[in-house]
């Protein structure tokens, strides 16, 4: 599928017609991307901290008559930390994260000149 | 950090010099915060049992890593950090909190009176008690200390979170130095602000530590307050993303 072409959209003194399009900003690409997205992830751990919210409320809130749905929260807490710093870590799937694609940009910019 | 460099340098076992790492300088950023050491200095292993361990028990791992520190230029360890038996991390970590306008000589005299404090409380309910009582008494000051700060941590935090224009305070839960933290700063925060004028920091915080000790007292109660307001807020936990 071609490109959608630029002839004649523009407001110049070779164009008898009217503009078609009318840019606020030059038309240049500039060295950095957009950001990604960040998809919605939901709240963690939370069957096990209402477990553990329901024996605080039947033990006045006493550490020591709750110790295994303490334990259990804790265990869930450092499991979803892993999870989240492995698919951190992990990275894009498909393409560079943007950032690394701005900094390659930064050090390797377009260039708006010929020579 | 050393294992990457680890593996850079193994085809070059002749070479002496380290490969340096790529420092990322952004042009108009210059750093505040620097030091003197280049990014090819390591950090200095002041563990004794590192250095106990016999020759031939070493894995490969370690014996290239052990090889690796005879050239490598180390940094100096820090002046509070010391191989001895009598160092603790914690009690470190919190006569630096307690510090003021760097005066460490004052913190740290402050932090050994308050342990002193503590050991002559539990001596005197020692002799005074039967016994019976005497077995469940502890008199380690420094157990008395890991234990206090322990029961003060809160087990879950308050996150505030912006949505629809309003902060919502949303339960969360905390890493666990945030929990270490939180602990030793209410404490400090309780023992500056809530005594009579002239009482002296290590009797207040003695009081303290050995109220927490049980269970009992302000910080603990700051902790309880902490739960019941996530509690409260249960039904905001959706609000959380991670």
């Amino acid at each position: 599928m071609a490109t959608p072409s630029l002839r004649g959209r523009l407001a110049r003194l070779g164009n008898p017609r009217k503009p078609i399009l009318k840019p606020n900003k030059p038309l240049i690409l500039a060295n950095r991307v957009g950001e990604r997205r960040r998809e919605r992830g939901e709240a963690t751990c939370i069957t096990e901290m209402s477990v553990m919210m329901a024996c605080w409320k039947q033990n006045e809130f006493r550490d020591e008559a709750c110790r295994k749905e303490i334990q259990d929260f804790f265990d869930c807490a450092s499991k979803a930390e892993e999870a989240r710093k492995m698919r951190s870590i992990q990275g894009e799937s498909g393409s560079l994260p943007p950032k690394k694609l701005n900094m390659l940009l930064q050090r390797f910019p377009n260039k708006p000149h010929v020579s | 950090m050393a294992a990457p460099l680890v593996k850079a340098t193994r085809g070059w076992s002749d070479l002496a010099l380290s490969v340096p790492s790529a420092i990322l300088r952004l042009p108009g950023l210059t750093q505040v915060r620097w030091s003197r050491y280049g990014p090819e200095y390591r950090d200095p292993q002041i563990e004794k049992e590192y250095y106990r361990k016999p020759l031939a028990e070493l894995t490969e791992e370690e014996k290239f890593e052990r090889e690796l520190r005879k050239t490598q230029r180390i940094k100096a360890a820090p002046a509070m950090k010391t191989s001895s038996v009598f160092e603790d991390p914690l009690i470190s970590k919190f006569t630096n909190m307690m510090m003021k306008g760097g005066n460490k000589v004052l913190a740290r005299s402050l932090m050994t009176q308050t342990l002193e404090a503590v050991k002559r409380k539990q001596f005197k309910k020692y002799h005074a008690a039967s016994s019976e009582e005497r077995a469940t008494i502890e008199r380690n000051p420094y157990t008395i200390f890991h234990q206090a700060l322990k029961n003060c941590e809160p087990v879950i935090g308050l996150v505030p979170i912006l949505k629809g224009g309003h902060f919502y305070q949303v339960p969360a839960p905390l890493a666990n130095r945030r929990r270490r933290f939180l602990a030793m700063k209410w404490m400090i925060t309780e023992c500056r602000e809530n005594k009579h004028r002239r009482t002296l920091m290590p009797e207040k915080l003695s009081h303290e530590l050995l109220q927490a000790f049980h269970n009992q007292g302000p910080v603990v109660k700051r902790k309880h307050d902490m739960h019941k307001m996530a509690e409260a807020n249960r039904a905001l936990a959706h609000y959380r993303w991670w």
